[in-house]
């Protein structure tokens, strides 16, 4: 009986119910695109950050001028992306050059912002020049460097506003040689993941106490305050579109209920508790809710695709679209708490309608 | 007559229309905090971004190329190789002066201790800086680089000294040379005492900071920077942006010039100090141009989404206000008044209704989206002024279209069909 009603309902006053039905599929939408991105956002503004390049570095320490070689194996056993630069004084002619020696495999990941003509990568016999350096000795791709210790090969240009574009950027092994060291690197730069960069430090400096471990702090600081600050503001935007969606979805159920004051009235009429008209009312939209639920899922689902994809999408493979599955429960959660409202203070009104009232046709 | 009418409506019932105001009026204030903490927060993240340190170098033109590692040069740099000290605050004087939020000039020496060579920088700490049109700045190392906190104290050196004995040690150099702040230790042949040690991470450690008035005296080089760090707000490099300048037609590249580009500003600091090379440090420049394009789209798309459902509330609030007047618009309609005349009538009433809820809500959203900025951001954000007329116009026409459908079938049906269904 109580079903039959229901769903009586639903059939007759399908254009009111469909009006409900798309204000709570457009919360249950919001909910799900909202909790995709907010769920996901931490890792896609790290991954952001890491175009920055290190966020520590492995210095010497007391008297040393070199760190080992180990480090580098060290900070990767940690997790972390770690390289060796190891820097010396050439000679091209009668003047000196700094000599950047280079571990280009394991650097590319720090490097990304260098800005490179022609190629990022130098084997045996080549190298990478630095902007200015190429410009100071007119030489471009292709040509020769004359080193003193053996000329090289320019296969690309770099220019990074910074040192490099003063060096020449030659293979690591060449740089060693050149520099009379075996193991050992002026510095080992490493990129941490974002949230456990002090973890890894501490590590590190107690793996390697005869180096010293520095955070970066500038930009160690600045990614946890962005992601910290986006994330809040993600938030806070979230619950002011809920309070509107809340509010508008009241409106719909209110309308719900003043167009059947009559058919309450009678309900009234013929001896019903307020209560059990107030269940009705209550079932009605809680099956509104679960449906739109379901609707609003699915289009939240392909909302958060389309964010993921438009924005963090040149961040490389798929996952980086990042679509959160598990997100259902609290979008299920988030639908009913704004159908349950709604209804409430909609249904508030039937304690209020007088019978008598209402069908003399008032 | 027509105004009598529609003034007669509102009167008769003033809580069906004053919901309907505020609904309109919620929807309005949702997009206008929307929109508000949209471009707040791009701007608040590009300032955050800032932190980052200087994303210029400006380095005087040279004819040989500096040989140096973490601070030590390997080759003296030319006696006549230098920017004056008095044409730093020129940056200052650029088109995109407002958007340079810190400068910081240095000069640079080194030293031997315990036969090590230690790079020393003459720097500014925080400094007051006047700009050539009067307008007062913070300049110098602390105000670059916001993130630096010194164990011990800074120097104060808003007034100049040059026989000023104290230095700022960087945190590696001091645990090096086991130093503290009080301790002292020689520097060019004159004793200083450690004012403060500071961790950075960077470079920075591995270095001695004086004043630059002191430095400049110890090296007999008054007068004279080797370096400007600068800390400019720019808009993230497009496709224009790395477009050829030397190539531009003269109206693109007045566009080129009017835009805070890195390269533009960049550009503008060489036109004031023809001595000099600008360049942008890549590193910072490029990735905080990355960062800010995503954090911005993140919000713009937020922002879209919330758009659309403010607008979806407002048309469904107006689709039901004129469906619950279908008997009136039948009643007018049997009594003889026009078609014109009822759409002209009911189109004023939720023309008037979308305005003013528009504008309450524009108003309300204004203050709602500088609540976001003050707990996100603990700044006040501001909207500006000409969101509030938009939102007006905005919330006026959707009203309007999401009463243009339900009036439309009102109209087509017979009033005698709609007078009945009532009954």
């Amino acid at each position: 009986m109580f079903w039959r009603f229901v769903l009586a309902a639903v059939r007759f006053r399908r254009r009111r119910l469909l009006l409900a039905f798309s204000g709570l599929a457009v919360a249950a939408t919001l909910a799900t695109a909202l909790f995709s991105v907010y769920s996901d956002i931490d890792r896609k503004m790290r991954r952001e950050f890491r175009g920055f390049g290190a966020n520590l570095v492995i210095a010497p320490a007391g008297s040393s001028h070199t760190v080992p070689l180990r480090a580098v194996a060290e900070a990767e056993r940690l997790g972390g992306v770690a390289a060796p630069f190891l820097y010396t004084i050439g000679r091209i002619g009668d003047e000196r050059v700094v000599e950047a020696g280079i571990d280009f495999r394991r650097a590319a990941p720090l490097t990304t912002y260098w800005q490179v003509n022609g190629a990022r990568v130098a084997a045996a016999g080549e190298c990478l020049a630095g902007s200015a350096l190429a410009a100071h000795f007119h030489v471009s791709i292709g040509q020769s460097l004359p080193l003193a210790s053996g000329s090289c090969v320019i296969r690309g240009i770099v220019s990074t506003g910074g040192d490099e574009d003063n060096r020449i950027m030659v293979p690591f092994d060449r740089a060693a040689t050149d520099a009379g060291l075996a193991d050992a690197a002026s510095v080992v730069e490493v990129r941490a993941d974002g949230q456990r960069v002090e973890e890894t430090r501490t590590a590190l400096a107690g793996a390697l106490p005869e180096t010293d471990v520095r955070i970066l702090h500038a930009i160690a600081e600045t990614e946890a305050n962005i992601v910290l600050k986006v994330k809040a503001a993600v938030f806070s935007l979230a619950i002011v579109i809920f309070a509107i969606t809340t509010l508008c979805v009241t409106g719909n159920f209110s309308a719900l209920v003043i167009e059947r004051s009559k058919e309450i009235g009678v309900l009234k009429a013929i001896g019903a508790a307020e209560g059990k008209i107030a269940a009705l009312f209550l079932s009605e939209s809680l099956v509104l809710a679960l449906a739109s639920t379901i609707a609003g899922y699915a289009a939240g689902l392909a909302v958060a695709y389309g964010i993921g994809r438009r924005i963090f999408s040149d961040a490389g493979s798929v996952e980086a679209i990042g679509v959160d599955f598990a997100v259902f429960a609290p979008v299920m959660a988030v639908t009913l708490v704004v159908a349950l409202i709604a209804t409430l203070f909609a249904a508030s009104r039937i304690w209020r309608i007088e019978p008598a009232i209402i069908l003399r046709g008032e | 007559m027509f105004l009598r009418f529609v003034g007669q409506s509102i009167r008769r019932a003033p809580r069906r229309k004053a919901m309907a105001i505020g609904a309109v009026a919620l929807g309005s204030a949702v997009a206008t905090a929307m929109l508000g903490a949209m471009l707040d927060v791009g701007d608040r993240v590009n300032r955050e971004l800032r932190n980052l340190g200087a994303n210029l170098l400006v380095t005087p033109k040279s004819a040989s190329l500096p040989v140096d590692i973490g601070g030590i040069r390997y080759q003296p740099a030319a006696k006549d190789e230098f920017i004056p000290v008095e044409d730093v605050p020129k940056i200052k004087a650029i088109f995109w002066h407002l958007n340079i939020t810190a400068v910081s000039p240095s000069l640079h020496a080194q030293t031997k201790i315990n036969g090590r060579d230690v790079p020393v920088e003459g720097v500014w700490f925080r400094r007051n800086l006047q700009a050539p049109d009067g307008t007062h700045s913070t300049a110098g190392v602390r105000a670059l680089n916001s993130t630096w906190h010194v164990e011990g104290q800074w120097i104060d050196d808003r007034q100049t000294d040059p026989h000023d004995a104290r230095c700022i040690i960087g945190a590696s150099l001091a645990r090096r040379l086991d130093l503290h702040p009080g301790s002292t230790l020689d520097l060019l042949g004159e004793p200083f005492s450690v004012a403060g040690i500071l961790p950075t991470g960077g470079d920075e450690e591995d270095r001695i900071f004086v004043r630059l008035e002191v430095l400049e005296r110890l090296t007999g080089r008054t007068g004279q920077v080797d370096a400007i760090d600068v800390g400019a707000l720019t808009k993230p490099e497009d496709a224009f942006a790395r477009k050829d300048t030397s190539k531009m037609p003269p109206e693109e590249y007045d566009r080129w010039y009017c835009t805070p580009y890195i390269t533009s500003i960049a550009h503008q600091i060489q036109e004031v100090l023809p001595m000099a090379v600008a360049r942008p440090i890549r590193r910072v420049a490029d990735n905080e141009g990355q960062v800010l394009s995503r954090v911005r789209g993140l919000m713009l798309l937020i922002a879209l989404a919330a758009l659309v459902t403010a607008a979806l509330t407002v048309w469904s609030v107006m689709a039901t206000t004129v469906l619950e007047r279908r008997y009136e618009i039948a009643i007018m309609e049997a009594t003889g008044a026009a078609g014109g005349v009822i759409v002209a009538l009911l189109s004023a009433e939720v023309a008037m209704q979308g305005a003013l809820g528009g504008l309450l809500g524009a108003l309300a959203g204004a203050q709602l989206s500088g609540a976001v900025s003050q707990t996100v951001f603990g700044v006040h954000g501001e909207v500006p002024a000409v969101l509030v007329p938009l939102v007006v116009l905005v919330a006026t026409a959707v009203a309007l279209a999401g009463a243009a459908q339900p009036l439309r079938r009102a109209l087509a049906l017979e009033p005698a069909v709609i007078l009945r269904e009532g009954a």
